[in-house]
Parts: structure tokens; C-alpha cells; sequence
């Protein structure tokens, strides 16, 4: 993800804007949500379990795979050959949804299991984006 | 300290990365157009699927042992690339990014402070396995050749758990010994079958040649390959990083070929590759190959390859484009079906050492080239082209087992559930 700064510049010259000496980059989000780009990605939720986090169906997930998990993080994990978003209970192995209508689910030694990264970010988009509408079906 | 780090068999670990469902299965990745087998991860290595067959020639076995087939997803591989690499960064002051999934590392400033490169290898394979999902191999040794070795060992040799160092006579003779003469680098097939008729077969017996009568015999690169592997550095860490010799960008078409304009049109985009990447590295063209052909499998092969000489040495792809049109006539022959065709830079200058001529003026226009390279990476390549080039529809890559573009495409994003 990069933001380009683009400049309008119109073949006119009238006067020079005052607030020319001052212009900046704008805001990044990048900047405010990615702490280690190298390590992080992006990717969509897809269920209901997790409302009592906040993190609704169709919302954005920020992954950063480089953190290490601390008991009852939101996390990402690969079980059993699928991504799935839950809180991590270390002590009991088990993976918790923030949602009384889904039960606890054990890791057992058959289970295919690695944590992916921790969730740093949830972002919920208030209204439809284009570009993620095909994905939204 | 040089080091070599790559990733293990990396197309097809990348295709991993995304796919959760995948990751203990075997994977293997086809080349452009579905061609060949290019990358074959170590479960499908270990079921003896060989790379670069034909896949035609090898889908039967592929389907016996369930083996999961994709296209080569090059937008998503450079993405992979861009984060190992810049993960990889972080653990030394000099990196020279070698291709696409390996990098050199030369330690030249703080090598005291490491005491145990064999604890140092592992940290970085942790830390890119970690960030980035993708496994690597790390080798270590006096010189780059060295190092090369090393990495062999690291990911080939049994023993070696993904981490190699050669700092001792013990630990080369101990690698080279193991190592085939063909795995050398710098010592090609042809080089290494010449090697082998005079009982040369592993690289510690290539080391203990006496590297004067190899250069009477072979040539002075393969006197410097033998000194580099007796820890003598002969490729300073500049001439490592040396700019490429020769540049081709070549392609087999998604369907034939027929007409003078499609074939103008495809060589015209191949030059325009070519000189991106030939401004890229400040090199000039003295000489472009231009070449085309049918399948050998047709019934009447035909190929048919120009060399054409600029007068003054050109980085301009307008000039590139005018030269395939003075020579597209010695190279279309009506009726022939084109399947393949490329255009290859084979001789380049420096920039840096270009002497100029008197009564020819620059015609190399830097600033509309410039121009050009900086719109293209903003806006994506092809943003603006030479008019020449056309529409690419019919030569578009056939990519059937095509995997999402999640690191790229929001729409492509992995799903992940709650």
C-alpha cells in the first residue's frame, strides 16, 4: 500500500498561494496503522464470532505477523489449513470467540495449528467500498 | 564475512503463504504460459517430482500424488520479495539483492562484533520465517564463491539444518568435498562436463588445481572461481554487485502469431522492457538481438535472428523501436505461425564511460526516458508506451492455475474467519 502525494498544478500562474511555504504530506494512514510493514498484511473477517471485539463481518483485519502472542490477544492463526481471527488462551490452548453463542475450541496434537500474527487493527468501513465490494458477496 | 541468503524453492513457497490450506501439501509452479514445472517445494521434491519437464509431459503423475499446480503469480512474488529482502536488510550494513528470492551479504563493519555465525544464520531464518512465512537457507563463508556454498550445503546436504558456515579448512574441505563441481558457482554445465572428463568431479578437487593451469585451460574467471573456493577473494564486494552483461526479455505468445504488425508490436514491447532495465542498472546498448520463431514442435521450424549495431550506444527505447522496424523485414516470413519471440541487449557499455562523438549529437534524450520510467512506476508499467506497442491481448500470458493477488488487489485480500 503506498500513498502518492499528488500536486495539482494548473499551466496559470496568478498569485502564489500563502499557504505554499507550508504545504506537507498528508495524513498517512500507513503511517498511523502499520507499525512493521515489512512484517504485516492485510485481510478481511468473514463471520460473526468476534462482535464482542468489535470485529464485525466484512471488516478490515491489520496483521502483524512479527509481535509475539500475549494470553487473550486477537490473533491470527492457521487451523487446520484455514485463517481464522479468535482470542488465544495460552494456558488452556484453547481458541475463544468474543461471542456467547460460540464455543471455546481445544487445540489438540492432531490439529493443524501455527499463529500467524497478532491483530493490531480492525477497521470497519461504514459504508460500501468498491473496491472490496466483490469480496463483500 | 560474505553470506548468501535464498528462499527454498520460492515461487512455490510463496504460493503458500496466503493459502493456509496448502502449506503441507505438495506445491508445484509452472512458467510463464504454463509451460514448465519452474519451482517444486521439498514435500513434492520428496514425492520425486522433477523440475523443468514440460507439464504436459508429467500431468499424470502430478495428479497420482495430489499435487496442488499454479501459475506463476508474479505480482504477488514481488511483493514476498520486496518484504524478505527488506527483513533481511536489518541484519547487515552492505546487501546486494542478487535476484528475485536471494541477496548477498558482506559484513564489513561490525563482522567482530558477531561470535557465532551459526547462531546469527538461524536469527535471520527466524526472523524472515516469522515476518514473512517464507523459509530461506543462509550461508556463510570468506568469499562471496564461498558463501555460495555454503548455502548449497544449507539447504542441500543432509546435516546442514537450513544454516552453513565455512570458516575453517575443516568446514570447506568438509562441504566441498560433498559438493558437485556443477554446483559451483561460476563453473557452468559445459565448463563442469570438460572438468569431469579429467576426473575434477566434486568442487574440494576443483580447489586443489593449480589455478594458473586452469586459467591456460579455461579462462580467468574459472582461475578466480578456484582461488575464491582456497578463501582467497578475488570479487571484491563492487565486482559482486557488477552490473549484468547481457539483458534479453523474451516471451512464448498465449496464442500464434501471424501478422508483420502483431510481430512488430510484441518485439517493440520486448525492447521496451529491455531498455527499462537497461536505464535502471546506467548501461548503453551497442548491440540488440532481435529474434523469432515457431514452436520446434511444428512441423517446419523457423527462427530467425538479427544483430543490429547502433552507431552510438542508445539507453532510448524510441531508438530501439526504430531499429525492429528496419529489421522486421529479414525477420517476418508470411505464413509462419510465431510462437515465440524476444529482443536481448548483447553488448553493453557503461554510461559512466561513454565516449562521445564529435559530429553525432545525444540522441539518447534522457529526460523523456526519464519521463517515461517515473510515470510507469507511479501508475503501473505500460501507463505510457510507445504507440508501436499495441494492444497486448493475444500474447498475454496463458495463466490458468492462477492464485489471488493478496497482497496487491483489496478485492484479493485473504478471507479470515471469525
Amino acid at each position: 500500500m503506498k500513498v502518492i502525494p499528488i500536486y495539482a498544478e494548473a499551466g496559470i500562474s496568478g498569485f502564489e498561494s500563502p499557504a505554499a511555504e507550508y504545504k506537507e504530506l498528508g495524513l498517512s494512514l500507513d503511517q498511523l496503522l502499520i507499525k512493521h510493514p515489512n512484517a504485516t498484511f492485510i485481510g478481511q473477517a468473514s463471520g460473526h464470532s468476534m462482535k464482542g471485539v468489535g470485529i464485525f463481518d466484512g471488516d478490515i483485519l491489520i496483521v502483524d505477523r512479527s509481535l509475539t502472542a500475549k494470553n487473550g490477544d486477537v490473533i491470527v492463526a492457521n487451523y487446520n489449513g484455514c485463517f481464522v481471527c479468535k482470542l488465544i488462551d495460552k494456558k488452556k490452548a484453547r481458541l475463544l470467540s468474543a461471542s456467547s453463542e460460540f464455543a471455546p475450541v481445544s487445540i489438540t496434537p492432531e490439529d493443524e495449528f501455527s499463529l500467524e500474527g497478532v491483530v493490531t487493527r480492525s477497521i470497519r468501513l461504514h459504508h460500501k467500498s468498491s473496491e472490496l465490494t466483490a469480496c463483500m458477496l | 564475512m560474505y553470506a548468501l541468503v535464498d528462499a527454498v524453492s520460492f515461487y512455490a513457497s510463496a504460493e503458500k503463504v496466503f493459502d493456509p490450506s496448502i502449506r503441507n501439501k505438495p506445491v508445484v509452479v509452472l512458467t510463464n504460459n504454463d509451460g514448465c514445472i519452474c519451482a517444486v517445494c521439498p514435500i513434492a521434491r520428496r514425492l520425486g517430482i522433477p523440475k523443468f519437464k514440460p507439464y504436459f509431459q508429467i500431468k499424470s503423475l502430478l495428479e497420482k500424488h495430489g499435487v496442488v499446480v499454479r501459475s506463476s503469480n508474479y505480482e504477488l512474488y514481488a511483493d514476498l520479495s520486496d518484504q524478505m529482502m527488506n527483513v533481511m536488510s536489518r541484519f547487515c550494513d552492505n546487501q546486494y539483492i542478487y535476484s528475485i528470492d536471494e541477496s548477498f551479504l558482506y559484513f564489513e563493519n561490525y563482522e567482530s562484533c558477531i561470535e557465532d555465525w551459526h547462531e546469527y544464520g538461524h536469527q535471520i531464518r527466524k526472523a524472515i520465517w516469522k515476518e514473512t512465512r517464507l523459509p530461506v537457507g543462509v550461508g556463510f563463508g570468506k568469499t562471496a564463491t564461498l558463501s555460495k556454498a555454503a548455502n548449497h550445503a544449507a539447504k542441500k546436504l543432509s546435516g546442514f539444518n537450513g544454516v552453513a558456515v565455512i570458516d575453517s579448512k575443516i568446514s570447506r574441505e568438509e562441504i566441498l568435498n560433498r559438493m558437485d563441481v556443477e554446483e559451483v558457482w561460476g563453473v557452468g554445465r559445459k565448463i563442469a562436463g570438460r572438468l569431469k572428463l579429467e576426473g575434477i568431479n566434486n568442487a574440494a578437487q576443483l580447489s586443489k588445481q593449480n589455478p594458473k593451469n586452469i586459467r591456460k585451460q579455461f579462462s580467468v574467471v574459472t582461475e578466480r572461481t578456484v582461488n575464491e573456493l582456497n578463501g582467497i577473494s578475488c570479487l571484491s564486494w563492487d565486482e559482486v554487485q557488477s552490473p549484468k552483461q547481457e539483458i534479453f526479455s523474451t516471451r512464448s505468445f498465449g496464442q500464434r502469431i501471424i501478422t508483420k504488425n502483431e510481430l512488430r508490436a510484441a518485439l517493440v514491447t520486448h525492447a521496451a522492457i529491455v531498455g527499462k532495465k537497461v536505464r535502471k542498472q546506467s548501461s548503453l546498448i551497442k548491440k540488440l538481438m532481435v529474434f523469432a520463431s515457431n514452436s520446434p514442435h511444428d512441423p517446419l521450424y523457423y527462427k530467425q535472428a538479427v544483430v543490429y549495431s547502433f552507431i552510438m550506444p542508445t539507453d532510448n527505447s524510441c531508438e530501439m523501436a526504430q531499429a525492429i522496424n528496419r529489421i522486421i523485414d529479414s525477420i517476418y516470413c508470411e505464413g509462419v505461425h510465431f510462437y515465440r519471440c524476444g529482443v536481448g541487449a548483447i553488448e553493453l557499455n557503461s554510461r559512466a564511460f561513454v565516449q562521445p562523438d564529435l559530429f553525432m549529437p545525444d540522441h539518447t534524450n534522457g529526460d523523456l526516458m526519464r519521463c517515461l520510467d517515473n510515470v510507469n512506476h507511479r501508475y503501473g508499467d505500460s501507463t505510457l508506451k510507445i504507440a508501436t506497442e499495441g494492444h497486448h491481448e493475444k500474447w498475454q500470458m496463458r495463466r490458468e492455475f492462477l492464485s489471488p493477488q493478496y497482497t496487491s488487489q483489496w478485492r484479493d485480500i485473504p478471507k479470515i474467519q471469525c
